[in-house]
């Protein structure tokens, strides 16, 4: 596929904002080294904020408040924020901004003949990529989004969907282990956490850091993808590891913090170099004139790219749980699970618990969390030491990462809600006039 | 300017009904992000249920998976947790509380 032309896109200034997918978004990518607690992610345009204090609602710690007599919102403290962007995508009146985007950095390595740029999309990209093409919500796009990818001048598609299945087997080993080692001196703690949600992550550090031992200890599976990609993938393309330019591709805004941790750089460089998100990639594959709706579908280039379901089910609140059940089963009844479908874990909202019957073994009981305000629940309950479970998934974003903060806003959240405003404003008016 | 940054709400002279509204309006764009997100859920489970996308549905039995592990010359020979995938994929957490306590001390009050 003959990549689209790229040289008629120019860098802005560092600092000017833009519109991206109907958020603004200042372009600004934070240097190796820069202290992401130092970083806002999201905040509020002073001259926008109508003070109806939606955000403060969605808003699990609070970090987003008024900050006047007039009720303006700001994000407070960059500490507070787990980068969510669970305010930003529910602002009726779209007045907050994402403060870091490497679309320009990546235009520029894309452009470099030197670079071997390597992209690396999370599994909800490419169920809300399409809605900014037209397509109805929730719409699968998963052949076209590797073909603009290609189409874009990326030298490697390899997908974070195939570390999804890594991450099970890593996670879910570390579970067995953890089961058996209880009793024995120095065992890990159960519950076991999921590790693949960067705004759960630094919600534990920040607020239960005193639980950080039952997290597991594996990373995401970007965190995993990105040293990879300049160890193995270096080694199976017989690339130089420093010349890969690895860009995360992911339907969140914490995402961007997690990719800047300096503690990730194992496999001998920053392991992830770059991250945008879903809006962006839509921005980029709009800027470079690429007609995405009549793209061809096609695979990921082998190795790091091939998935399976359990893979792209990590984007549903529940999806990582169902998929090491899956692996667990097996591995713990040493029999083959016939109907791979685990749907009393699946969750839409709120806090789903289940006891899931492992023949040879016993009863796994475990819990999901969508939204932090019921992780918090479930955080309180191991700190007291009385949660039952073995294993527990939470995800920051209500419903999952198909519900990130990065991802194509809900067309109707900003419509439905002005209507639905001043449709109460004016009942209210009229209830007082009657009765006057 | 100040008239400017008046809200909308404000500007409807609605003041009584203000805070009433306020929980309103997040309920209600709960309730419509819920159903948007509910259609994205959906398109992930037929997705994994549909063989022409994933020939395989269980991470254990992707070809490139049994690849990486393979015991004899496999990347990860060791398996999963092994020595390499300790050094690669695994990884250590941060305490970041001090820096919530110093933004209480400084006054700020936050829900948890
Ligand atoms: S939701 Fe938007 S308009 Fe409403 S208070 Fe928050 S920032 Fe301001
Ligand atoms: S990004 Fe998330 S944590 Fe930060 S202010 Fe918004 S809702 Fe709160």
């Amino acid at each position: 596929m003959v990549p689209a032309d790229l040289s008629a896109i120019h860098p802005q200034a560092e600092g000017s904002m833009r519109l991206v997918e109907g958020v603004m978004s200042r372009n600004y990518a934070p240097k190796d080294g820069t202290d992401p607690d130092k970083i806002t992610f999201v905040q509020v345009d002073a001259d926008k904020c109508e003070a109806c204090g939606a955000c403060e609602e969605f808003c699990a710690t609070g970090a987003i408040q008024s900050i006047n007599d007039d009720g303006i919102h700001q994000v407070v403290d960059p500490a507070a924020c787990m980068n969510c962007g669970q305010c930003l995508v529910n602002c009726p009146y779209g007045a907050i901004y994402e403060g870091v985007s490497f679309v320009d950095e990546l235009f520029a390595k894309l452009k470099d003949p030197d670079t071997v740029v390597v992209s690396m999309p999370a599994p909800s990209v490419r169920y809300g990529l399409g809605e900014c093409f037209g397509a109805s919500t929730g719409t699968y796009v998963g052949g076209k989004m590797h073909a603009a990818l290609r189409k874009l001048g990326f030298d490697y598609i390899w997908d974070t969907e195939y570390a999804a299945d890594l991450t099970i087997m890593e996670e879910g080993t570390e579970l067995i282990q953890r089961v058996k080692e209880q009793g024995q001196k120095d065992a890990r703690p159960l519950p076991q956490f999921t590790s693949c949600c960067p705004g759960w992550i630094k919600f534990t550090e920040t607020f239960y850091p005193d639980l950080m031992p039952n997290l597991s200890s594996c990373k995401s599976p970007i965190g995993m993808l990105g040293p990879l990609a300049k160890t193995y993938g270096a080694e199976e393309t017989d690339t130089k590891p420093k010349k890969i330019y690895t860009v995360s591709i992911m339907p969140c805004i914490a995402k961007k913090y997690e990719g800047i941790r300096p503690e990730l750089n194992d496999s001998g460089f920053s392991d992830i170099d770059a991250t945008i998100n879903t809006r962006e990639l839509a921005y980029m594959i709009k800027a470079a004139g690429i007609d995405f709706n009549s793209l061809p579908d096609q695979d990921p280039d082998p190795v790091l790219g091939e998935s399976t379901g359990a893979a792209t089910i990590f984007g549903n609140s529940g999806g990582v749980m169902e998929a090491a059940l899956r692996l667990a089963y097996e591995v713990l009844s040493g029999e083959k699970l016939n109907n791979p479908d685990i749907k009393v874990v699946r969750t839409h909202e709120g806090i789903n618990t289940a006891d899931v019957n492992v023949p040879n073994f016993g009863v796994v009981k475990v819990a999901v969390a969508s939204g932090l305000k019921n992780a918090a629940k479930l955080c309180d309950e191991v700190r007291a030491g009385k949660s039952p479970y073995h294993f527990i998934e939470i995800m920051t974003c209500p419903g999952g990462c198909v519900n990130g903060g990065g991802q194509p806003l809900d067309p109707e959240i900003q419509a439905s809600l002005f209507r639905s405003t001043v449709a109460q404003i004016n009942k209210r008016f009229r209830a007082r006039k009657i009765k006057a | 300017m100040i008239m400017k940054r008046r809200s909308f709400l404000k500007a409807c002279g609605v003041m009584a009904g203000y805070a009433v509204l306020t929980v309103n309006v997040a309920s209600e764009a709960f309730a419509a992000a819920m159903s948007f997100v509910a259609l994205r859920q959906k398109s992930v489970y037929a997705a994994d249920a549909n063989p022409k996308i994933y020939t395989y549905r269980k991470s254990q039995d992707n070809p490139m998976i049994v690849k990486i592990y393979n015991h004899k010359d496999g990347f990860l020979h060791d398996g999963p947790c092994g020595h390499k995938s300790h050094e690669l994929l695994h990884t250590h957490y941060i305490d970041r509380s001090a820096k919530l306590a110093a933004l209480k001390a400084k006054g700020y009050k936050l829900s948890i």
